[in-house]
């Protein structure tokens, strides 16, 4: 019995099937909200399920010089890394499934691999569109993964603690999003930055590299890295509101906040214009972590005081 | 993957199939990480023969015909020819005839812009202008449809004169859209100048000097960002353009942005000459009698399109089909500027500085290109060499 459980805390809930089921809905969400802001109509509610459902069942075409392994095996650890880094985060206002000393670190790495996973297989497929893509999909991990991490580290500093339910315990009571409102902004931003949303985009820029660093995917790869994309949505969003936000309690709140985030997303990606990713490089080492270093600063000094 | 000594090239073609292109040219660029160090291209891929058809059909066809040259500027092509064939004919269009022309090709060149300027900013990313600048777009179709019963093709015209008249109830209807689109076009105005993303994408990108413009043979709203100030409508007016003077939109920074505003700027010079010649409409009769066969002769006419000087040359050898026809349209004469521009751009610049020039591949295609894939030549076949080609072609493959 005992094995049971946790079994099912993997496959079911929180973990496998209701985090992919909430994750086509944060994408659906997305994708209506920006439509909205466009005066477009947007999708339909199960469209996300849908693209899913037709790319599992379509023919997976590999390309002839692609490492074969690499190319099929790349999408699930991807997919794998986005479902292992949700046991660790308060899905919905619950506690972490599982939890340790440092937890913050290892989810923050799981969150990346979906990027890396991303670059290589850009880099695997041989495709001028891919290659290009991957470089830049790389790039752009240089870029916003330190600032990112820097500002997702000052509220474990502040809450005294490296593990994820325990600083969302600490925010419970501290909104974190007044004291370190410059650190909320690197964090939110970060997460467009590893998500590919407008304006960091360059990366799956359409008008100049067709698909990107996927656009050799099709059928399975394809539905695995987009049902990834989608989970990581979800998790990037907890993340950031159960620690900056004043946590996530229960499951209204974090409903409530993790909407309120995805919102604000939607509204930047309708406002702005893509990057070059020339620019956002610049941008992240010009000012994303100048700006999160002096939020160190502050913070240090008044711990000293 | 560079293994050889030499540097690897690493080119990227850009179509013929190509998310960046609505219609398919190839372009080749060779890039040096992310800046473009070569480009190539290649046309004719939407070769569809239009000018050969045209010798083959009468007077009245090749008026619809040629209006199908190209989908967004199919009036001025329309009425290119019709105002090449009545000096042919020796005929003039009465005077409301012509104002109607120029006001329908007015209202097409507000119609092209607002679609220009999504185009542009889908290829920057920006795809909220993207979608309001279409929605706006609307406005102005529902009008052309109005007035002549289609949002595309209109078939406005008609040898020696016009198929549709402007009653009092449409006039209203042409003045509250134009309400509408001004307002609009003066808010793209501030985002198009103010947005500071935005401008991070059009800003000193692509800068085209005066010299540079005059060299390469640019024409258009292209040139006139560039501050060469050339306007068909103003060095040889035509049709009604003589009544209705209109004044240059000119820029003297000549990258992107200024592409923007002069386009821009003359959507403000359309608004307000459609609304003078509301006013001011002759009274009058809408056509004059065409005689069937049009005398010898030749004759070259030269209208503004939206995107820039559309060329027309027509010969006639007295009968009801022109012996000869040829259509030369504004993107093939910015397309070397493109070429040129592109070299030392970042490769993400690329899709702005070829929406830069709005280009329109099927209008531009006007010959093809052999190129002998074995010998690497390439060379201009006559019609008669062309044919024997093909016959020993066929032959061989038997």
């Amino acid at each position: 019995m005992n094995t049971i459980l946790p079994l099912l805390s993997l496959a079911i809930f929180p973990g496998g099937l209701t985090l992919l089921a909430g994750g086509l809905a944060y994408e659906w969400a997305d994708r209506k909200l920006l439509a909205l802001f466009q005066n477009r109509v947007g999708p339909r509610w199960f469209q996300p399920l849908a693209d899913t459902v037709k790319l599992l069942a379509k023919e997976e075409i590999i390309p002839d010089r692609a490492n074969k392994f690499l190319f099929t095996s790349l999408p699930l650890i991807a997919l794998a890394g986005g479902l292992t880094a949700a046991l660790y985060v308060p899905l919905a206002g619950l506690r972490p499934a599982y939890g340790f000393s440092g937890d913050l670190i290892v989810t923050l790495y799981l969150l990346s691999l979906l990027t890396l996973c991303m670059g290589l297989a850009g880099t695997n497929t041989l495709d001028r569109f891919s290659m290009i893509g991957a470089t830049r999909t790389l790039t752009q991990v240089f870029s916003y993964e330190a600032p990112f991490l820097l500002a997702l580290l000052i509220p474990a500093v502040t809450a005294g603690s490296w593990q994820i339910g325990e600083i969302a315990t600490y925010a419970q009571s501290h909104w974190l999003v007044v004291l370190q409102p410059v650190g909320f902004v690197v964090a939110l931003v970060g997460l467009m930055g590893k998500l590919e949303m407008t304006p960091f985009d360059a990366p799956e820029a359409h008008t100049e590299i067709a698909a990107g660093a996927l656009t050799e995917y099709s059928g399975r790869g394809l539905a695995f890295f987009r049902l990834a994309k989608a989970v990581e949505l979800v998790v990037g969003l907890t993340l950031v509101a159960a620690i900056y936000l004043g946590g996530v309690s229960n499951p209204l709140w974090f409903l409530v906040k993790t909407l309120a985030l995805l919102l604000t997303l939607a509204g930047i990606q309708a406002l702005l214009t893509r990057l070059r990713i020339d620019q956002t490089v610049g941008l992240w080492w010009r000012y994303g972590t100048i700006l999160v270093l002096l939020q160190w600063l502050v913070l240090i000094l008044i711990r000293r005081i | 993957m560079a293994t050889n000594k030499e540097p690897e090239r690493f080119t990227i073609s850009i179509g013929p199939q190509h998310p960046a292109l609505k219609e398919p040219g190839s372009f080749q660029f060779t890039v040096d990480g992310e800046i473009v160090t070569k480009a190539y291209v290649r046309l004719g891929y939407a070769h569809r023969g239009i000018e050969k058809a045209a010798e083959q059909r009468n007077w009245i066809q090749d008026l619809y015909l040629l209006e199908r040259v190209c989908g967004i500027c199919s009036h001025i092509h329309a009425t290119a020819y019709c105002l090449a064939v009545e000096e042919l004919a020796h005929v003039e269009a009465p005077p409301r005839a012509q104002a109607i022309r120029v006001l329908v090709a007015e209202l097409e060149r507000i119609h092209s812009h607002f679609l220009w300027i999504g185009v542009s900013a889908h290829e920057a990313g920006f795809d909220t202008l993207f979608m309001y600048s279409w929605r706006d777009r609307e406005t102005v179709m529902d009008l052309l449809e109005r007035l002549t019963g289609n949002r595309v093709n209109y078939s406005a015209n008609v040898l020696g004169g016009v198929k549709c008249d402007i009653d009092a109830e449409q006039t209203t209807a042409i003045l509250d859209g134009l309400n509408f689109l001004e307002e609009r076009a003066r808010h793209y105005f501030d985002v198009l100048t103010n947005d500071s993303m935005f401008l991070q994408r059009t800003r000193g990108i692509a800068v085209m000097s005066r010299n540079q413009a005059e060299v390469m043979g640019a024409i258009g709203p292209t040139a006139r960002a560039s501050n060469v100030a050339r306007d068909v409508r103003i060095e040889s007016p035509y049709a009604a353009y003589t009544q209705y003077p209109i004044k240059m939109a000119l820029d003297t920074r000549g990258d992107l942005e200024a592409r923007f505003v002069v386009r821009v700027n003359e959507l403000f010079e359309s608004f307000r000459l459609i609304r003078q010649i509301l006013a001011t409409l002759p009274e009058g009769e809408l056509t004059a009698r065409m005689p069937r066969r049009v005398p010898a002769g030749e004759v070259v006419k030269r209208v503004e399109a939206p995107r820039g000087e559309l060329y027309y040359f027509i010969k006639s050898n007295g009968t009801d089909k022109p012996e000869r026809l040829k259509v030369r349209t504004p993107t093939i004469c910015n397309m070397t500027s493109v070429i040129k521009l592109a070299v030392g751009h970042q490769l993400a610049d690329v899709p702005m500085i070829l929406a830069g020039i709005d280009p329109c591949f099927s209008c531009n295609d006007r010959t093809v290109e052999l190129t002998d894939t074995d010998r690497k030549t390439s060379n201009i076949m006559t019609w008669e060499e062309l044919r024997r080609y093909g016959i020993k072609f066929y032959e061989a493959r038997k």
